[in-house]
């Protein structure tokens, strides 16, 4: 078996691959429509193209216990999901340069740097350096 | 601040309790970084941080999750899997991560990867190419 997808909810697919390609800076992979307007949207990282998708899902508007799930964990301030990058402070200041609002800054936690940022979408994510 | 941001430095306050220590480590890792491809030795880190090289080695584990020396063989397979995807040779690549003979860099690649080297070296440039 091989790890190939990590699942973000959101609200609004067209809105969240903008963010995540114009803004975070992913690449698209898989567009394939289904049904009801929905889509497999899947992006790669621009430094990683074969390897795991993230894949874009609505399931908040289509099946309530998701949509709860996602509202819950944004009210408490925890990431959906966390991305690694070489430097979170470099990451940081071209973000917010961009208008993303970051709920904690580069914080230095034990052998990692976090900041946790809102993706737009329903979202916190988490961005990690390994120190 | 946000119930996770109270989680985060409630948890950090127990796991990374001893600055020190996790300076230590760091400072072994960033040290693999910038030395994986050549010989490794930490005599000098001991030194510099006041504790044993064992001491140093079992703290690595405990908050890396591995071992230096799994830490580095991960470097240089990334770093292998880097030159091997520009074109570079098999015999180069594992010279210039630093594994000592053919043989040995051929089966922890190709157990870490699940191919070997020239098999991957292959896919990765009719990737490229567009060819298929």
């Amino acid at each position: 078996m091989r790890v190939r997808i990590v699942s973000i909810f959101v609200s609004d697919q067209e809105a969240a691959l903008r963010f995540y390609t114009e803004t975070l800076g992913f690449v698209k992979k898989l567009d394939i429509p289904l049904e009801g307007g929905n889509r497999w949207l899947t992006l790669v990282s621009k430094e990683e193209q074969d390897g795991p998708e993230v894949l874009l899902e609505p399931a908040p508007n289509h099946f309530e216990p998701a949509r709860v799930y996602q509202s819950e964990l944004f009210k408490a301030g925890i990431p959906f999901t966390q991305f690694n990058v070489e430097n979170v402070q470099q990451e940081y200041d071209r973000l917010v340069n961009l208008g993303v609002v970051f709920s904690m800054k580069p914080t230095d936690v034990g052998t990692s740097k976090l900041a946790v940022f809102d993706d737009t979408c329903g979202n916190h994510i988490q961005l990690v350096e390994v120190l | 601040m946000t119930y996770y941001t109270a989680e985060v430095q409630r948890i950090s306050k127990v796991v990374y309790a001893n600055q020190r220590q996790v300076d230590a480590v760091i400072a072994v890792k960033k040290y693999i970084d910038r030395h994986y491809e050549g010989t490794l030795s930490l005599d000098h880190l001991s030194k510099t941080h006041f504790v044993s090289k064992y001491h140093l080695l079992r703290l690595f584990k405990k908050y890396y999750g591995q071992s230096p020396k799994q830490y580095t063989l991960s470097k240089k397979i990334e770093k292998a899997r880097e030159l091997l995807k520009a074109g570079g040779s098999v015999t180069e690549t594992c010279f210039a991560v630093g594994f000592e003979s053919m043989g040995s860099f051929s089966v922890l690649f190709k157990n870490r990867i699940g191919m070997n080297p020239i098999t991957y070296r292959k896919r990765q440039l009719s990737r490229s190419s567009g060819a298929r």
